[in-house]
């Protein structure tokens, strides 16, 4: 079983590696060849965790904890690279090789001759690996690696069309947020060591998922409160959720595979890993349903009256990671997991097929008659007229979101940063302002005039 | 807000002023509508009253567009072959000469020759130190050089290279004048306000024009754009977004004044400050910034028909009073950063560097170019200038578009003259008509291959049936016809008397599926219901979604034997009968079917100026053209142009049911087309996408003919298999050793995979069009690249037909060919850029990602394999029948005389071909003894993926 579940983590791993060291060498292989072997990757994958699981059922066991090695050690804390994987990372691991799978054979043809078709297949490879790693990491030490993974080839993808300033800005936004909130999955990782001695789920926590409980004495409501805020921030929860429409501006199936299908799940699966900590902590975990319930709210009323198809999937993913959030503070952890994989089920089909958005309207139009019954009438029965405005001019400035965070969260950071700023000139004045190096235009072309004349 | 109103202009000669300056700007917006209905147009309709090389370059300045392909493409094109010096120098010719230095035997041409052929380096500004400081520019001459050149360049330094390469810039540097250098090049717009503004803007728009997508409609649309958002932006509590402070109170202002959008626009005007006559530039860059919503708002106002579902009250000036109210709200907080100026000196040593790279292509040593006159050396400067400009690429571009027309022509001719037309004596198994369009020049190619006894002929696919049609799965009637065409009537598909239950059936249970699919579609985004269909029932999605990325086909095949199991089909007839001239009106002022006479007439407006008149097979199939795909918004676009972009089956079926009527026989017999007894018209389908073709009411023909027809579909299904196996070829993720059925297949699934950004290539290797006899190209392989309209200038003594034909087909084929050229030189601006980050937004067009302007023109993927060429055509006709019809149609003439597109005639009788050129025709000048020859078709296209030859096919001969 250690050496499947080895196999199963590592071959993405080993296949992006391969590719970009056969780039490096100046050698592009044939675009026949990069979707054979991601199709081959993942088909095995998918089925190496179906054998997996069926194994683990033969033997009876709950989980498979395997020590890869040690990976390093900082004085006298300790970190080792395990893998664990119980009947939380099972689904999560199906969920991501059989997606990836089918997004690698879709994007075949569809990036078909596009000029970034072999760096958007080695970025598919690397994100199933970062996802495969959150999923069977057996510490939250190595999570941080899989979770970075992710949060780079996210980043990247988003930007894939770099020759366009719309897809760059996304892309930074989006990294922003992403390195903004990842502060709280290291910091918690830091805490674990120092209460716990250890951040290895082995070792926190007592019991089979979804029984269990913390097995360290420390501040539970703390560490909750920091891992909530990763996972909010990869799940795209309120007040980080501005990220998700902006990152729509990748080719279809990235979009379908990390803001539909797996990505933004991966906060969820945080979530569930550290449910002890929830359970122990009554405020962490009414701040799980309350956020949850927030960006449930927000993305329903936001996507009510969006127009444009990958906007409007957006939000409604939202609305469906917000509800997700809620089961979890709920403690309804089995009804979350089967909401991830139905939701990233729906999800990614609904991505797919969202450029034949108008073939299908097409289609049911003409079907229904020419006329299709009448959306969005149930606000009419719940609010009075001038309400309706109100709310309907609330939705399309996205529930004000974004000048919320502008004006109350990065202007206030930007002037501190300015003060800091200003505090360190005084602390430290700066050095002497170094000459403009010599091939600069002006004393290029001055020397060129006198050399050419001579 | 002050208004600063003299008392000699009053307000509204102020408002007049501004829609006739607003009406002037509009002009240049594109004129795409909603892009469920997609009609290839002129991308620079707007310039098509001057000559196509100005238009160009005015349009480049204006939308900082391209007006030809990229100089380094040209010079890939002339190592490639695809240009030979031959042409080059055929194009100079026809350029004014003079002489340039004399003492060196220099003239104009000798230069444009040089440069022509061999290229200046492009010398930049930003670049220029970098290129002499750190890559070695004056250490050597250019490598590409003339051996000859080169040696009498060295000779004067003794051979030492680095000192003739420097010494000769030197005498460049020395000479250049300041304010040689040419204007710098229009960057494109934007700016600190547009960043703040557009999100906002293109949201407002997306959701008043949207057309079912939302959930939640937007409210007060009725009112109109500028009215409805003054009705959203006035509401109170609310955060302001940052940027746009003041924005809530401007639009109260407005609305406390009772302002309407061209008060606000003209208000605006004045608080910006914008002096009358600076109000067309102003307001033309205002609605340059976002081209294609304003392009949108402005087709909708004059044609708010396009939107099907939801009617919109749609106006420019709407959308302008709401960009200006935006605009001066945000200007308020940002400055506009003005460009880093470039200092002169770089422009001059980049005009030095370039006379340097000339006079080393003209072999002139430093010595020998300080040895000219001041006067000619301004000359030589100035020249070198304008070529480096666009003249080089006008050239370029002209020697392309000739050996373009050389590849076309001469085997043309050759071929023509090799076998010339024949009569064929026996009657023909069948005849088959086809849509003119380039597409289907290869299945007929291949159905004449698959049996030689079979005639086949192309009209326009509307077949001269100008029609508003709805079928019983149609919601309401769509024109099915040339969008300039309003059609006089109306036909209804109706059930016969007996299946009007299965009919009823039908519809209830659409209906039923349609609520499902809606809640589909709709539910996912709500919190209950949302819950149910992803917690409860996502789980299911896996079988759909699995099954459509692996196997497309199959998956389709699944759901339409469901429907035909769920769905009845009911039998079918056209309301195409009406007695008299009268009879009844249906709504909208439309005629309900045909009389007798009228019915007389379509018939004889396809078959008369075809010169069928006799001589009619047993059986005449008439097929109609569409293609379905997914992944494809485009969609409409590879349908049908005739029908205005839209599937042709029903006027196919609708011709062939007129046909057989015997009183229309009847009158026709009394005007000169004699059909036989025993011939019976059959209409139907072809999907170029998935090479389907469907025969319609068979159970109508008479068992005499049964035999002919399994005959005729034997051969159709041939040649289907063998289209699909051709066009195959141009497809990288077809396997080139397929045999036709598995051809057939892989263009099946490709018009069923929700991944394949190229279900087909529609027309994109449209590159000219012949109008003439099939008997004068039959079996000629034509590569799919040529409209072919049936055409007997023996059968149209007055050339009535001709200026019918070439009025309805010239328009149409040039605004593909158009499109395709401009979409191609420059995707970006002029079409809508690659496919993969496409979204389609409101149902109405498609953005980049989540929000941009939305996007016109054509996609990348849908222009790829395109050679931007303006389209040929040869019209089997003499030279003076030719100018003189042309004449006779002021659009026509003005396309010839602008040279939006190319003419040559060939001979009827003899088959020689003319060529125009500036209104005078001359005769090809050489003709080949030879052209390439094969078996059959895929013979000479098997395993090639390029452009190919045109070929002798003797299978089809």
């Amino acid at each position: 079983m250690e050496t499947l579940l080895t196999a199963i983590v590592a071959s993405p791993g080993a296949v992006f590696l391969l590719l970009g060291l056969l780039w490096l060498a100046g050698w592009t292989p044939s675009e026949r060849a990069v979707a054979r072997l991601t199709v081959i990757t993942y088909a095995s994958g998918a089925l190496g965790t179906l054998a997996l699981f069926a194994l683990m059922r033969r033997h009876g066991v709950h989980h498979v904890a395997m020590l890869v090695g040690p990976w390093f050690s900082v004085g006298e804390y300790r970190f080792a690279s395990s893998l664990f994987v119980d009947r939380l990372s099972l689904p999560y691991m199906l969920l991501t090789v059989t997606l990836v799978g089918l997004i690698g054979a879709f994007s075949r043809r569809y990036l078909h001759r596009d000029a970034g078709y072999f760096r958007f297949f080695a970025l598919l490879q690397l994100f199933g690996f970062g996802s495969l790693l959150i999923f069977t990491a057996g510490s939250f030490d190595l999570l941080i690696v899989g979770w970075e993974l992710v949060g780079i080839t996210s980043v990247l993808l988003v930007g894939f069309f770099h020759q366009r300033p719309e897809p760059v800005r996304g892309a930074l936004y989006v990294f922003a947020m992403y390195r903004g909130t990842d502060i709280g999955l290291l910091t918690a990782a830091v805490a674990l060591h120092h209460f716990a001695h250890s951040a290895t789920y082995g070792d926190l926590f007592r019991g089979a998922w979804p029984n269990q409980t913390i097995g360290f004495a420390g501040p539970a409501t703390l560490m909750a409160l920091l891992f909530v805020l990763s996972a909010a921030g990869k799940s795209a929860q309120i007040p980080f959720s501005g990220w998700l429409p902006r990152a729509m501006e990748g080719p279809t199936p990235s979009s379908a595979v990390f803001y539909g299908a797996i990505a933004v799940h991966a906060g969820t699966y945080l979530l569930l890993r550290a449910h002890p900590l929830l359970d122990a902590s009554p405020i962490a975990s009414a701040l799980v349903v309350l956020i949850g319930a927030l960006t449930a709210i927000h993305g329903t009323m936001v996507g009510r009256a969006c127009a444009d198809a990958k906007t409007y999937l957006s939000y409604a993913s939202l609305t469906q990671l917000g509800i997700i959030f809620v089961e979890i503070g709920l403690g309804l952890q089995w009804l979350a997991v089967i909401h991830v994989v139905g939701h990233a089920a729906t999800r990614t089909l609904q991505f797919l097929r969202a450029p034949s958005m108008l073939h299908d309207f097409h289609q049911i139009h003409s079907a229904a008659g020419g006329h299709l019954a009448a959306t969005g009438a149930h606000y009419e029965t719940l609010f009075p007229a001038a309400l309706r405005d109100w709310l309907y001019r609330l939705a399309i400035d996205r529930g004000h979101h974004d000048t919320v965070l502008e004006r109350f969260v990065l202007a206030p950071l930007g002037r501190l940063s300015q003060a800091l700023h200003s505090l360190e000139r005084i602390w430290a004045p700066p050095h002497d302002t170094p000459a403009p190096p010599e091939w600069s235009r002006q004393s290029l072309q001055v020397t060129w005039k006198e050399k050419a004349r001579t | 807000m002050q208004r600063l109103e003299s008392p000699s202009e009053p307000a509204h000669s102020r408002s007049h002023l501004l829609h006739e300056v607003l009406h002037r700007v509009a002009h240049l917006l594109p004129v795409q509508g909603p892009i469920g209905v997609f009609v290839h147009h002129n991308t620079l309709h707007a310039f098509e009253d001057r000559p196509f090389d100005q238009a160009v370059a005015q349009a480049a300045e204006i939308f900082a567009a391209e007006p030809y392909m990229k100089e380094e493409d040209y010079r890939d094109q002339l190592r490639r072959g695809r240009i030979l010096e031959f042409d080059i120098e055929d194009v100079i010719s026809e350029e004014l000469d003079s002489v340039l230095l004399p003492q060196f035997g220099i003239t104009a041409r000798s230069l444009q020759r040089a440069v022509l052929i061999s290229g200046i380096r492009p010398f930049q500004p930003a670049t220029i130190g970098y290129l002499l400081h750190e890559r070695g520019l004056l250490r050597r001459l250019r490598p590409d050089l003339e051996t000859a050149r080169r040696a009498r360049i060295l000779e004067a330094h003794g051979g030492r290279e680095a000192e003739a390469a420097r010494k000769l810039f030197s005498a460049c540097l020395d000479r250049v004048r300041p304010g040689q250098a040419p204007p710098a090049a229009p960057s494109p717009r934007g700016g600190a306000v547009d960043e703040i503004i557009h999100p906002y803007l293109i949201r407002f728009a997306e959701v008043f024009l949207d057309q079912g997508l939302a959930y939640w409609p937007m409210p007060h649309r009725e009112l109109g754009f500028y009215q409805a958002i003054r009705k959203l932006l006035t509401q109170p509590f609310f955060i302001e977004p940052d940027g746009l402070g003041g924005l809530r109170r401007a639009f109260q202002r407005q609305a406390e004044n009772n302002a309407d959008a061209t008060r606000v626009v003209l208000d605006m005007l004045d608080s910006l400050a914008v002096p009358q006559p600076q109000w067309e530039p102003f307001l033309q860059s205002e609605l340059l910034a976002l081209p294609g919503w304003a392009g949108l708002f402005h087709r909708l106002e004059h044609e708010p028909h396009l939107l099907e579902h939801n009617r919109l009250p749609c106006s420019l000036i709407d959308f302008l009073a709401v960009r200006l109210t935006l605009r001066s709200a945000a200007s308020a907080s940002a400055a506009p950063a003005a460009p880093e100026p470039v200092s002169e000196d770089l422009h001059q040593l980049c005009a030095a560097a370039r006379l340097f790279d000339v006079a080393q292509l003209l072999g002139l040593s430093a010595a020998a170019l300080k040895s000219v006159s001041e006067a000619q050396f301004t000359a030589l400067a100035v020249e070198v200038e304008r070529l480096n400009g666009l003249e080089c690429r006008r050239l370029l571009h002209q020697a392309y578009e000739r050996r373009h027309e050389r590849l076309v022509l001469e085997p043309l001719a050759c071929h023509r003259r090799l076998h010339p037309p024949r009569d064929r004596r026996e009657r023909p198994t069948a005849q088959v008509f086809f849509c003119i369009d380039e597409r289907e020049e290869s299945i007929r190619r291949h159905l004449e291959e698959y049996d030689p006894a079979i005639e086949t002929f192309a009209a326009a696919g509307f077949f001269g049936v100008a029609v508003d049609y709805a079928g019983i799965d149609d919601p309401h009637g769509v024109a099915l016809c040339p969008v300039v065409v309003k059609p006089q009537h109306a036909v209804r598909e109706v059930p016969v008397s007996s299946d009007e239950q299965l009919t009823e059936t039908r519809r209830l249970r659409r209906a039923i599926w349609s609520r499902f699919a809606q809640l589909g579609l709709a539910s996912s985004r709500t919190i209950v219901s949302g819950w149910i269909s992803t917690a409860l029932l996502g789980i299911l999605s896996l079988f759909p979604l699995i099954a459509r990325v692996i196997a497309p086909r199959q998956f389709a095949r699944l759901r339409e034997r469901l429907n035909k199991s769920f769905l009845p089909e009911p039998r079918t007839e056209l309301t195409l009968m009406r007695p008299d001239k009268e009879g009844q009106q249906v709504a909208e002022g439309l005629l309900l079917g045909f009389s007798p006479d009228e019915k007389a007439d379509r018939v004889e407006s396809v078959l008369g100026p075809a010169g069928l008149r006799r001589g009619f097979a047993r059986l005449v199939v008439i097929l109609g053209h569409g293609s379905t795909s997914l992944n494809n918004p485009h969609e409409s676009a590879h349908d049908c142009g005739a029908c205005g972009g839209r599937r042709g089956g029903p006027n196919a079926r609708l011709f062939a049911a007129m046909a057989n009527l015997p009183h229309v026989r009847e009158r026709l017999r009394s005007r000169g087309i004699d059909i036989p007894h025993d011939t019976w018209f059959l209409g139907g389908y072809h999907d170029t996408c998935n090479d389907d073709i469907d025969l319609f009411d068979l159970d109508q023909m008479p068992q005499t003919h049964i035999h002919d027809l399994e005959q005729v579909r034997l051969s159709l299904d041939k040649a289907r298999a063998g289209n699909a196996h051709e066009r195959s070829r141009r497809f990288e993720a077809a396997d080139p050793r397929h045999n036709a059925d598995l051809a057939l297949l892989h263009v099946e699934e490709r018009s069923e995979h929700l991944a394949e950004p190229r279900p087909e290539y529609g027309h994109c290797t449209n590159a000219a069009c012949i109008v003439g006899r099939r008997a004068a190209t039959r079996g000629l392989f034509l590569d799919r690249r040529s409209f072919l309209v049936s055409y007997d200038a023996a059968q149209d003594p007055d050339d009535r037909d001709l200026l019918r034909l070439l009025g309805a087909v010239v328009p149409v084929c040039a605004g593909i060919s158009l499109e395709y050229y401009f979409s191609y030189v420059d995707n970006e601006r002029y079409g809508c850029g690659t496919k993969l980050p496409h979204n389609v937004t409101g149902l109405v067009g498609v953005m980049n990602g989540p929000s941009s302007d939305l996007r016109t023109g054509l996609p990348w993927q849908m222009v790829e394999i395109h050679e931007p060429v303006r389209i040929l055509f040869v019209v089997e006709t003499t030279p003076e029948r030719l100018l003189a019809t042309f004449r006779k149609n002021a659009a026509l003439q003005n396309m010839l005389a602008n040279r939006w597109i190319r003419i040559a005639a060939m001979d009827p009788g003899s088959g020689r071909i003319q060529v125009c050129r500036n209104g005078l025709f001359e005769p090809l000048r050489y003709v080949p003894e030879q052209i390439g020859t094969a078996a059959t078709s895929a013979d000479w296209y098997r395993g090639l993926i390029g452009h190919l030859p045109a070929a002798t096919i003797q299978a089809g001969l």
